[in-house]
């Protein structure tokens, strides 16, 4: 029972970090019918972007003002990077044949892992303690203060990107941007605008999710935004891919999934076992759990 | 473009033929790279290129050719070129095997499970399966080529392997595309339900077209154990996929477009060996460059002899 609910406990932290990065590839798919391949790595800059700005603008502090400041900064550079993706990458190439977007998204992916590679070196760096080791243990069952902040802090976010979504009035543009785009700029809506917001929304919120990467695993490398950005698709595809609470849920049993996985049977295949369940559920239900089915336009 | 396809291919046959004999030993290695990639590129071609199916795991046959070559020729002592015919049908079977319950899926969805299939793939390499494939070092040690009591062990001779495993390819490839099957595919790819709908089983040539593509995959896998004498997983890692999914795109799915893709993605870094740091960098920018200047890939791959006036905006339409 120890390991159950300790495994439970893990699970709820990686996948609300899952479900977190999960959130761009869903915005942005369910918008532009785009696998933006570039966002696990852009996790990925994030947590060194973070790294920087605790060394060198905040001098090391871990106050409360500074962690903050980190995060808003960070979330902010990355938000930037990517309108600018999305201006050089993805707007030119939006009338082009599907695949030729991928291609392109798959060319930032490389260049924004090997910008990485070429600013801060090719050598795993450890992420700053921003946050005290606390431990508290529920009968041998131990849960840490970062792994509290990483749930919480999440549940809030998504919370807030839901009532977003559904309750405002651009909210409702980029709902029917998603539904039909050029009924959508029939209706006035700044079709253009509402997808660089979505960039911008998607890029913060994977910016938080990898600097929780950071706080949680310590060791960050250049090249780990493939395998995190790997997972968080895999989870956003597992709740129907453009389907904002779908991202949440798919995040959260995914990261309990590959958790239990982890805890029963073996790290080694926990990999292989969480490909074999995306298989088996895309033969069941190939729109996903939330997704719904779209007949085929002719 | 006529005039050019005239020469250019017997001009390009006649220089590969006679070409390890101007070239020293290291470059002779980097010629017969390049040519089992493009053997893989092309048999990706077949699958993504002309059946227009988001493969993105053509490394996993490819390594499955290699480590069949390379287990059958460790663990039983098969000669190198024994194991072929082995090399090509195991891929080819699992290609048919993978595709049956998922060429149904929508093309983003394929994608991602063919990755999947590429780590999980590896993962079973990495992690010993059945104590054959040597864990995460792989199998090394292999017999050098052998051919009627001859052993070709020469690099020059794994060079011409290569060169006649790619003639067959592409002798395949123009007789398929000729072919009804070669028709079944292109109409498949262009519109699906328009196929279905004039009575072509899209779910058999799917399903046909992943496996030629494994079989010819799982050959170049061969001559690539041949080459190294060895095998080992990070050869087949998912990376390599997406390079073989790009080469396909960028070069436009035309044979002198994929030759030219594997040229770029294979020879040139080892031209300019002081970038190497900047390698994948410059990739990055070149991928992006290359689809928003031409879209449709480098050089288009045309279907058939259609008559230009019936063309309107080129032979593809998505």
């Amino acid at each position: 029972m120890d390991i159950f609910l300790q495994q439970l406990a893990n699970g709820l932290t990686i996948g609300s970090m899952f479900a977190l990065v999960a959130l761009g590839y869903t915005m942005v798919y369910g918008v532009m019918r785009l696998i933006n391949f570039a966002h696990g790595d852009m996790v990925a800059a994030s947590a060194f972007v973070g790294l920087t700005i605790y060394t060198q603008v905040m001098g090391q502090a871990a106050t409360l003002i500074a962690v903050i400041t980190i995060f808003l900064l960070s979330a902010a550079c990355m938000a930037c990077v990517g309108i600018i993706l999305e201006r050089v990458a993805y707007r030119p190439l939006r009338e082009a044949p599907r695949l030729s977007a991928v291609v392109s998204a798959l060319g930032a992916s490389l260049v924004i892992q090997n910008g990485i590679m070429l600013i801060w070196g090719p050598r795993m760096r450890i992420f700053p303690e921003l946050i005290p080791q606390v431990y508290w243990d529920f009968g041998g069952v131990v849960i840490s203060l970062i792994q509290v902040i990483i749930l919480a802090l999440s549940l809030v976010l998504m919370v807030a990107l839901y009532l977003f979504v559904e309750k405002t009035r651009i909210g409702a543009a980029i709902r029917a941007s998603s539904i039909d785009q050029d009924a959508a700029r029939l209706m006035g809506i700044n079709v253009n605008s509402i997808i660089a917001l979505i960039f911008i929304i998607g890029s913060s919120l994977g910016a938080v999710g990898g600097l929780f990467i950071g706080l949680y695993y310590r060791g960050i490398t250049f090249n780990m935004g493939w395998q995190y950005g790997l997972y968080a698709f895999i989870a956003a595809i597992l709740g129907g891919i453009g389907n904002i609470p779908g991202a949440m849920l798919g995040g959260m049993l995914l990261g309990l999934f590959k958790a239990f996985i982890e805890g029963y049977v073996s790290s080694t295949w926990a990999d292989a076992f969480t490909f074999i369940l995306l298989i088996l559920i895309l033969i069941v239900r190939p729109t996903g759990i939330l997704g719904e089915r779209v007949a085929e336009k002719v | 473009m006529k005039e050019m396809q005239k020469f250019g291919y017997p001009i390009f046959f006649a220089v590969m033929a006679v070409l390890p004999h101007l070239l020293d030993d290291r470059w002779q290695a980097v010629a017969i790279t390049f040519l089992i990639f493009t053997v893989v590129a092309l048999s990706q071609d077949i699958i993504l290129g002309k059946c227009g199916m988001f493969n993105m795991g053509q490394a996993l046959f490819f390594g499955m050719g290699a480590y069949t070559t390379a287990i059958l020729n460790n663990e039983f002592g098969w000669s190198i070129i024994a194991t072929i015919p082995l090399a090509i049908l195991i891929p080819a079977i699992f290609g048919a095997l993978l595709a049956g319950p998922i060429v149904h899926l929508r093309g983003d969805y394929l994608l991602v499970v063919t990755i999947g299939f590429n780590i999980v793939f590896v993962q079973v390499l990495q992690n010993n399966l059945g104590g054959v494939t040597g864990g995460p070092n792989g199998i090394f040690g292999l017999d050098s080529l052998s051919f009627l009591g001859f052993d070709l062990m020469s690099q020059v001779a794994v060079y011409y392997f290569a060169f006649i495993v790619l003639l067959l390819t592409l002798w395949l490839m123009r007789n398929l595309a000729g072919s009804k099957t070669g028709r079944a595919m292109h109409y498949l790819r262009e519109d699906q339900l328009a196929a279905e709908s004039i009575g072509i089983n899209t779910r058999i040539y799917k399903i046909f077209a992943f496996s030629i593509g494994a079989g010819i995959a799982g050959l170049a896998g061969t001559v690539f154990a041949t080459q190294y004498s060895a095998v080992s997983p990070e050869a087949f890692e998912f990376i390599q996929s997406v390079l073989f999914f790009s080469i396909v795109l960028i070069g436009g799915s035309s044979v002198p477009g994929i030759l030219l893709g594997v040229f770029v993605m294979f020879v040139l870094p080892e031209i300019f060996r002081e970038f190497a740091t900047w390698r994948y960098l410059i990739f990055g920018f070149a991928m992006i460059a290359a689809m928003i200047l031409r879209p449709r890939g480098i050089v288009p791959a045309t279907f058939g002899k259609i008559p230009k006036f019936l063309i309107k905006g080129g032979s593809h339409v998505e």
